[in-house]
């Protein structure tokens, strides 16, 4: 219980909107606006998982919100070029893993402090796209919606896809020595060293996961409309980063878990719509947002405070 | 020894950046059209007040290896109070003015708490602080009021000029040097310093962190006050949106200036020289016939390519000697650590 | 350090003996004509760059620049930052181009800076949306706010049969000119629509998705709505997304203001039933034909008519060039179009 405070407690916090949001509006949970709700937000769940990895690695990257752009138009320039589906996936996977070794390479190879890093290859990617794509929509052609099935089938792929990603990666971090390597990196660098660990490999590693899931995430949005807006991903970074640290991810490195991203990730997913349930007029929304973050933190630090007197 | 490798680093580093808005200045001299008039130096430099305000108060901060992302939200807030204060309260702008510094402080104070009081990260709290900021300013305008036709006397702040220098230039070179010598002259720039470089050693030599920590986010909070009344004077306009992504720039000017985001090292100097090199940057892009018309996004792609670039130019000496094999006392991968 | 601040110091001392009091090729065109030989300089700002509605703009411009043998610059902010639009048409003023044509974000903010250009005889004009009619000769008049709002809540009362639920999806809270068009729709609601109800309105940030995902949240919080009016161009598809993937094609109607190519589709398959725009190629040259001409003092005030190329004549009311009726794409006609 007290290992898993945070957890739990985040857990707890959503349960409560989730119960105020039924007697006052059951609509939340009519099961089709529900579906979709969750399948939109699949492809978040999973550059969250992947910042979480970064985040327990003691690094953080700024730059996913701009390379799931830059993935999203490619892959949907490819598939609008008539080319299989596949090969725009692998594509945009690949262009992910790619963005994502060069901000690995930058911060394990080159030394350099990885919010610096991801904050200039944020800009380049945006401005980068901004200049080829001009915000013009790429209109795809039939059969990439869905991966060409019936709606339900590709929302069954796209919530699978997150469920796996969430799956493979709480396994990994708890069983799998490159899981527990992680940790240690992120824990005391040189100390992993000395276990003979080799801390920049595991950074490296983790950033080119990264983006490759954000990768994978930009064909997971891509295929639920006929179309790609060049502006995706705007603050996909900050949601993200926020749904990381409210789910109990220590900035500070080393300690965390994908349960808690998933709490947290959910418990900020929920709130927006749930304003408009419950009818909050939307300029409410931002202030409610970041009360909410910092409420969950504050609850943290208190109670460590506590813990430590 | 570990104190003097950083200084030379940093003092090279500066010199790079020098050089850099040298030939900045001498490029677009030459190619771009009537980038050397007075009139386009007052507005580079009337352009970059804000920004610099921020930037001169973010480089404390992230000395002391912390770092602000709620300046930006703030300086919307408090031009969104101040225009409040003015119109609906009736206040004269002097005291509305004077009312929004403090409370632009108190937002900075309030940052401070949470960070200094219940440790909690600065990134996580200011990411926070970020969205609340922001979202009280929609909240009291419901995003749509907006505060216009202030006083000429108000305006003048922003749109005139005191012996051909824009007023507000005048403003901020008074802080850019009370800044540098708050950090580079007082116990208080040295105490920031020692923070930033280990804050745990700080703390057994007897320095009270938790008051300098403060100290250093109610001065920026402060700054956003003093950045949003200029803001408003230059626009003309107060509303929720001002101010939006300007800590974003604000922290590119203060790394590219040469602080480093682990704490510890960094020069006021270096961070002028930052804004200064981002500020020509974008304005001579804008006077080059080949980029005139892609100006705002290449100033955008330019300036990340040039902070790599830098950095990456600044860690080579250090990278190539571990190559060559001899070990460095430092970790091989650098954290953010304490951001 | 001291031999670093020197150098800092020489350096600003070099760059501003350096500036030229007023460059040879500085000083903007004088008003009544360009000197024979020089080239004119447009320069048109749109609100944002890479908005794909102002990049048809700026076919339509390059058009008309290409057919008069003028320069044309093209440049605006990346972010929604309204007073970058001043900052880049005070750089403007120093580049010395001789007309600019912009499109206004904040009608009083980006006037303060209209007039300085008008001081300096720069001709301005704006389109797409006006600023003060004090800050610009004319305004290239593509439909009034009062229009815009008229002629969506006017389809909206038609589509529900004048009664029924509706919400608007906006891009942020903060944008001046969608504020100003709800006022105009609700205006029209109160006057002509009592029984029409707006229940609920949602920004989107200028992002299909996420418009995609409030349309959703809103067709299930409000299951008596009947109709989704999207005032942004992202939102228009991403609403009628989500009203076919509830179920709801047909049912729940979808109109707002967008581009043909990004609706295509949804009005082919009638989950969207209008989308209410101008032509944004004719408006684009227009609005460079009018600036130019009257750069040129061919075009001046008190016309009747202005004569633009191959577009043929256009109506002048006043200093408001008028493009003409807004128009509605349906599935009848939408396939004429391609912007």
């Amino acid at each position: 219980m007290k290992r898993h405070f945070r957890e739990l407690s985040v857990t707890g916090a959503l349960l409560l909107l989730l119960l105020s949001l039924a007697i006052f509006a059951p609509n939340f949970f009519e099961p089709q606006p529900l579906l979709s709700r969750l399948t939109a937000a699949a492809p978040k769940l999973v550059v969250a998982c992947g910042i979480a990895l970064v985040i327990l690695c003691r690094q953080i990257d700024i730059s996913v919100g701009s390379l799931f752009a830059v993935c999203s138009v490619s892959a949907g320039l490819l598939a609008a070029a008539k080319l299989p589906l596949p090969v725009a996936v692998i594509a945009s996977v690949t262009l992910g893993a790619v963005g994502g070794a060069l901000n690995g390479a930058l911060v394990a190879g080159v030394g350099l402090p990885s919010i610096v890093v991801t904050l200039a290859t944020m800009v380049t990617w945006r401005e980068g796209l901004r200049l080829t794509q001009q915000g013009v929509f790429v209109n795809l052609p039939d059969g990439v919606q869905w991966f060409g099935l019936p709606m339900a089938a590709g929302q069954g792929i796209v919530c699978g896809l997150a469920l796996a990603v969430l799956l493979a990666l709480a396994y990994a971090l708890r069983f799998l020595s490159v899981g527990r390597f992680v940790y240690a990196v992120g824990s005391d660098a040189e100390a992993a060293r000395l276990a003979g660990i080799r801390p920049r490999l595991v950074t490296f590693g983790v950033f080119v996961l990264l983006g490759a899931l954000t990768g994978l995430a930009a064909v997971m949005n891509l295929v639920q409309s006929p179309q790609v807006d060049p502006g995706t991903g705007r603050m996909l970074e900050l949601e993200a980063i926020a749904a990381v640290v409210v789910g109990g991810v220590a900035v500070s490195g080393g300690r965390g878990n994908v349960w808690g991203v998933l709490a947290g990730f959910l418990l900020l997913a929920c709130i927006t719509p749930a304003l408009t349930y419950l009818d909050v007029k939307p300029y409410w929304d931002k202030a409610i947002q970041g009360a909410v973050i910092l409420l969950a933190i504050v609850a943290d630090g208190v109670r460590r405070r506590k813990l430590n007197r | 020894m570990s104190f003097r490798f950083p200084k030379s680093a940093v003092l090279r580093h500066e010199a790079i950046l020098l050089l850099v808005l040298v030939l900045e200045v001498v490029f677009f001299r030459v190619a771009g059209r009537n980038f050397g008039t007075v009139d386009n130096v007052a507005n580079i430099v009337r352009h970059s007040v804000e920004i610099g305000l921020l930037a001169l108060v973010m480089m404390p901060v992230i000395l002391t290896g912390g770092i602000d992302l709620s300046v930006g939200s703030l300086l919307g807030l408090c031009a969104v109070l101040f225009g409040k204060l003015w119109r609906d309260a009736g206040l004269p702008w002097e005291v509305a003015a004077l009312t929004t510094l403090g409370l632009g402080a108190l937002a900075g104070g309030f940052n401070a708490a949470l960070i200094t009081g219940l440790r909690l990260p600065p990134l996580i709290v200011t990411l926070g602080t970020y969205s609340l900021f922001r979202g009280l300013a929609e909240a009291i305008t419901h995003g749509t009021d907006a505060f216009t036709r202030f006083p000429e006397t108000f305006l003048f702040l922003g749109t005139g000029r005191i012996a051909g220098v824009p007023t507000q230039a005048w403003i901020f070179v008074v802080l850019a040097i009370a800044v540098w010598l708050l950090v580079h002259r007082t116990t208080f720039g040295r105490s920031w310093r020692a923070i930033g470089f280990s804050p745990e050693g700080a703390r057994y030599a007897g320095l009270s962190v938790g008051r300098r920590l403060t100290f250093a986010y109610v001065l920026a909070g402060l700054m956003a006050g003093l950045a949003a009344i200029t803001y408003t004077a230059r626009f003309g306009t107060a509303k929720a949106d001002a101010g939006t992504g300007y800590e974003l720039a604000a922290i590119t000017a203060v790394v590219l200036g040469g602080t480093s985001i682990f704490g510890g090292v960094g020069s006021v100097h270096g961070t002028l020289l930052g804004v200064a090199a981002i500020a020509v940057l974008s304005n001579g892009l804008s006077r080059l016939p080949a980029t005139m018309s892609n100006a705002a996004e290449l100033s955008g792609l330019l300036t990340g390519v040039l902070l790599i670039v830098a950095l990456a130019g600044g860690a080579l000496p250090g990278w190539i000697a571990a190559r060559r094999g001899r070990r460095n006392a430092t970790p091989s991968v650098p954290a953010t650590s304490g951001v | 350090m001291f031999r670093f601040l020197a150098l800092t110091l020489g350096l600003g001392l070099v760059m501003l003996t350096g500036c030229n009091k007023s460059g040879p090729d500085s000083a903007a065109a004088p008003a009544g004509g360009a000197p024979a030989g020089k080239r004119l300089t447009v320069a048109l700002m749109p609100k944002s760059k890479g908005n794909a509605y102002f990049v048809s703009c700026k076919q339509g411009a390059e058009q008309a620049a290409k057919d008069l043998g003028v320069e044309l610059i093209f440049d605006g902010p990346v972010n929604p930052d309204p007073a970058k639009q001043n900052e880049i048409i005070e750089n403007w003023i120093t580049l010395g181009v001789d007309v600019i044509a912009a499109a206004c974000e904040n009608k009083d903010g980006i006037s303060t800076a209209l007039k300085k250009a008008r001081d300096k005889g720069i001709k301005v004009v704006t389109y797409d949306s006006d600023a003060n009619p004090d800050a610009r000769d004319f305004f290239v008049n593509q439909a009034t706010p009062e229009d815009i709002g008229n002629a969506l809540m006017d389809e909206a009362a038609r589509l529900c049969g004048n009664e029924g639920e509706f919400a608007i999806i906006t891009a942020s809270l903060t944008a001046q000119n969608m504020i100003e068009w709800q006022k105009f729709i609700e205006a029209r609601r109160v006057a002509k629509y009592p029984g029409m109800k707006m229940v609920a309105l949602r920004p989107c940030d200028d992002l299909k998705d996420k418009a995609q995902s409030e349309a959703t949240t809103l067709l299930s919080a409000y299951p008596n709505l009947k109709l989704l009016m999207n005032i942004c161009s992202p939102a228009v598809p991403g609403a009628a997304e989500a009203v076919k993937q509830a179920g709801k094609a047909g049912k729940v109607k979808v109109i707002g203001l967008g581009l043909p190519n990004e609706n295509r589709r949804y009005v082919k398959d009638g989950a969207t039933d209008t989308v209410i725009l101008w032509k944004t190629v004719d408006l684009g040259y227009l609005t460079v034909q009018s600036a130019v001409a009257l750069a040129k003092g061919e075009l001046k005030a008190g016309a009747t008519s202005f004569h633009s190329g191959k577009l043929g004549d256009f109506k002048i009311a006043g200093d408001n060039i008028l493009l003409g009726e807004p128009f509605k794409f349906t599935k009848d006609n939408i396939d004429q179009f391609d912007f």
